[in-house]
């Protein structure tokens, strides 16, 4: 064997062999990816425009055996922590995080997610085999990361979805949403056409005419009652008069406290 | 030492023999952000730098400024121990890809960032010097060492600039409170953008020592000079606009994007198997050189146990570690199959065959050899700085089975499992996870005792009387090549870094570009240890 050789400007006729080699393995796996894809049906998440930021975890039925999941994750639980379908169910499945990035991995299936806050992911999966499945959040998100799992249970001795670990939801958050204060006053901190609900409770608010108020059981009955009235510094006195009752005020009163 | 600690603390929390969020004054998650940080940036970033130096100062034959070289590793001294510092004061547990919106300390940030641009100052010592070995030597072709390293630090450059934006411009003042929200997804993303050009960064010194040093230490040459430059020329192109295959779990972007950067990345596997070839091929030029013969019994003819050679290994090793490292990369990289390992114990595994493995050994034995040859003292002793490469090896694999395997059962990566998931007296317990972290143990134990022969070694070699050096002889011994051809096309850094820029535009354009339409919300920021927004006081 000669050697050395100064082969010019030829590339070694065995490397060409194995550069082609090597570019048709690579084709070989994007036509496999291609078939699972496009074949199978087998994708990852991808962009959700039209899905809402949803700040609670909820369970809905879309039709028989159909249903949607919203899983919120948080610092550090899912909610729901445990959903039991029937057999046969199929699942949509949204994600997302209340405030740092968490994961979402259901075992022993293709779900698996990032839980990115202000961001929806999602998937879809079906179930047919009875079953515990394990929920694990992948992601390090804190102190208490390990303690972080859910679980989806499917068993062919039920009809309907149920769910535990949803947030109690509260009759006062309803009777805002219903009434429509959430259109004017955020849950989040935000401003909008009137001041944030978030912390709102306790704080002493200025009003136009100067005088100091303090946001207490006297003071939001009086807005409620009469929203002309009590006009705070920075904002259009544009708040109607709703049909709310008196015991319907005391439980805004308790859902305004709880939101510190 | 302290990276390697808390690799192997790591193991005996994941097994629940540790079952407490901390050990010796140390929690969990901050040494697992200590051992990220350590060993996959700082470390391997210094030796990058220092193979860098001693390879172009000698292969050039052209003096580097020492004013730049010590400026460079002064400012990446200073940025390591601040986030050093940080990181031990508790201040930084946020792992080293530091997701927002956990937020740390802004001298963490601020300490990486000052790092990264001491490591390309060492980078643009080299320019002059190379721009005039290239007035001097009109129409010679550049050492392939040289280009090996050059190709190292482009890529270095293009992919650290989307992660110094990411750090300057969207973390640093959101930690320091000057800005309220940081945008997750565009942090994410430009994060990954730099993450995977990071892992070539990481590869090519190790590869520059497969082409040029171990044709030589096996006793022949290098098959063919051309697949080393084609090979660094074309990671320069592929390696920047693949980023988004560590996101394919990730909302705000598209799958279809998603998917053009995976086939992407299986592209990037064609370099790699061309280097296999070609250095199976030069170990084969060797064996047979030195009697080797037959099919397949020339291997026998490879010096495994040589202990004058005793360098040879920690390379050989590396690349049998390697080939597995590489075969679950394409697994990583192949879009559906990421639903069942992202974010799984699978996913260490394969970095472990892969920084932990080639690049690592690299690192170690490269380092033995450069530090004793500098101080012109013997490796104390020849034959257990042999031993530890194959003592590493066995601890590799053993480690990496038992976590791929438990990451196909489901087991979380970046998780204290002893406080729960392997807690008998935890709902969560999961008895089906013994076997595989404790395998995972007895792997990482193994990987440390390799540590702490090394550490015998090094300490052994520096203390011992320094020993006459031949004259005439380089630092570092490189070989010759077999098949010397004369390619222009791979002989011009300036198409192939043109491609690279262009590709990655191409690949990221439109990604980037859908985030920043989606305004997503900013986010503030959270401590590790409280779920409240940091910086409120209620």
């Amino acid at each position: 064997m000669a050697t050395s050789e100064s082969s010019g400007s030829q590339i070694n006729s065995i490397e060409k062999r194995v550069v082609l080699a090597a570019i048709l393995f690579a084709a070989g796996c994007m036509a496999m990816l291609a078939y699972g894809t496009w074949g199978l049906g087998i994708t990852v998440p991808t962009c959700v425009p039209d899905a809402k930021n949803f700040d609670h975890g909820s369970v809905a039925k879309l039709a028989n055996k159909n249903y949607e999941l919203h899983y919120l994750a948080s610092m550090w639980k899912f909610e729901p922590t445990r959903v039991l379908v029937p057999a046969g169910s199929t699942l949509d499945i949204y994600v997302t995080s209340k405030d740092v990035t968490h994961g979402l991995q259901i075992l022993g299936t293709n779900v698996n997610l990032m839980a990115v806050p202000g961001a929806i992911t999602s998937s879809r999966v079906h179930f047919d085999k009875p079953g515990v499945y394990t929920i694990v959040c992948h992601e390090y998100c804190g102190a208490a990361h390990q303690n972080m799992s859910a679980a989806i249970e499917v068993s062919d001795k039920v009809a309907d979805i149920s769910a535990e670990g949803l947030a109690e939801l509260g009759e006062g958050r309803k009777i805002a949403e219903d009434q429509g204060c959430l259109a004017c006053h955020s849950l989040d901190g935000s401003t909008g056409i009137g001041p944030t609900f978030k912390g709102l409770w306790g704080q002493t608010v200025q009003l136009t005419d100067g005088t100091p108020r303090k946001v207490d059981e006297a003071f939001v009955r009086e807005k409620i009652q009469n929203p002309d009235s009590n006009h705070v510094k920075g904002f259009e006195p544009v708040m109607p008069k709703l049909p709310i009752t008196d015991e319907e005020i005391k439980q805004i009163e308790e859902f305004l406290k709880g939101l510190q | 030492m302290l990276g390697s600690y808390h690799g192997v603390l790591q193991t005996l929390f994941r097994a629940g023999v540790i079952r407490g969020s901390s050990f010796a004054g140390i929690e969990y998650y901050q040494g697992l952000t200590a051992h990220g940080v350590i060993n996959a940036l700082v470390l391997t970033t210094f030796f990058a730098v220092a193979l860098g130096h001693a390879l172009v100062s000698q292969e050039l034959q052209e003096p580097l400024t020492i004013f730049g070289s010590t400026l460079s590793m002064v400012v990446m001294l200073l940025g390591a121990a601040m986030a050093a510092a940080a990181i031990l004061a508790g201040k930084a547990t946020v792992l080293y890809t530091f997701y927002p919106p956990l937020k740390a300390h802004p001298a963490f940030y601020l300490g990486l960032a000052i790092f990264i641009v001491g490591s390309w100052v060492a980078l643009y010592c080299w320019i002059p010097a190379y721009l005039r070995w290239r007035k001097n030597n009109p129409g010679k072709k550049t050492p392939l060492a040289v280009v090996g390293m050059f190709a190292a630090f482009i890529i270095w450059q293009i992919a650290t600039l989307p992660v110094a934006f990411e750090v300057l411009v969207l973390l640093v003042p959101w930690s320091l409170g000057w800005t309220s929200g940081v945008n997750v997804v565009l942090s994410r993303t430009l994060f990954w953008f730099f993450g995977h050009p990071l892992v070539y960064f990481w590869l090519l010194p190790t590869y520059v020592l497969y082409y040029t040093m171990l044709p030589r230490l096996a006793g022949g040459k290098l098959y063919s000079d051309f697949a080393g430059r084609m090979t660094f020329v074309s990671l320069i192109v592929l390696s920047s606009p693949l980023g988004l295959h560590h996101q394919f779990a990730d909302p705000g972007i598209s799958s279809s994007w998603k998917g053009i950067q995976g086939a992407l990345t299986l592209l990037i596997a064609v370099p790699s198997m061309l280097t296999a070839f070609t250095l199976a091929a030069s170990l084969e030029f060797a064996a047979r050189q030195n009697g080797g013969r037959g099919l397949f019994a020339w291997w026998k003819k490879v010096p495994y146990f040589d202990r004058e050679r005793w360098l040879f290994p920690y390379l050989f090793c590396g690349l049998v570690i390697f080939l597995f490292g590489g075969i679950t990369g394409i697994v990583n990289a192949s879009y559906s199959m990421d639903n069942i390992v992202h974010n799984t114990a699978w996913l260490p595994a394969h970095f472990h065959l892969t920084v932990a493995g080639p690049v690592f050994l690299g690192i170690l034995g490269m380092s033995l050899f450069l530090i004793t040859g500098l101080l012109k003292k013997p490796v104390v002793s020849q034959s257990m700085a042999l031993a530890i490469p194959y003592v590493w090896m066995a601890g590799t694999f053993i480690f990496s089975g038992g976590l791929f395997l438990g990451g196909l059962r489901g087991e979380p990566r970046r998780t204290n499992l002893g406080l729960t998931y392997m807690n008998p007296a935890s709902p969560s317990y999961r008895p089906d996870w013994w076997i595989t972290t404790h395998v995972g143990m007895v792997g990482g134990l193994i990987m440390g005792t390799a540590i702490l022969l090394y550490f015998v070694v090094l300490i052994r070699s520096l203390v011992a009387a320094p020993v006459a050096v031949r004259a005439g002889e380089p630092l570092i011994p490189l070989s010759e090549a077999y098949h010397d051809e004369n390619i222009p096309a791979v002989r011009n850094f300036a198409p192939w870094v043109t491609v690279a820029v262009l590709l990655v535009v191409l690949a990221y354009y439109v990604p980037i570009s859908d985030i920043l339409k989606s305004k997503f919300k900013p986010a503030p920021g959270y401590h590790p240890d409280s779920p409240v927004v940091a910086g409120i006081t209620r």
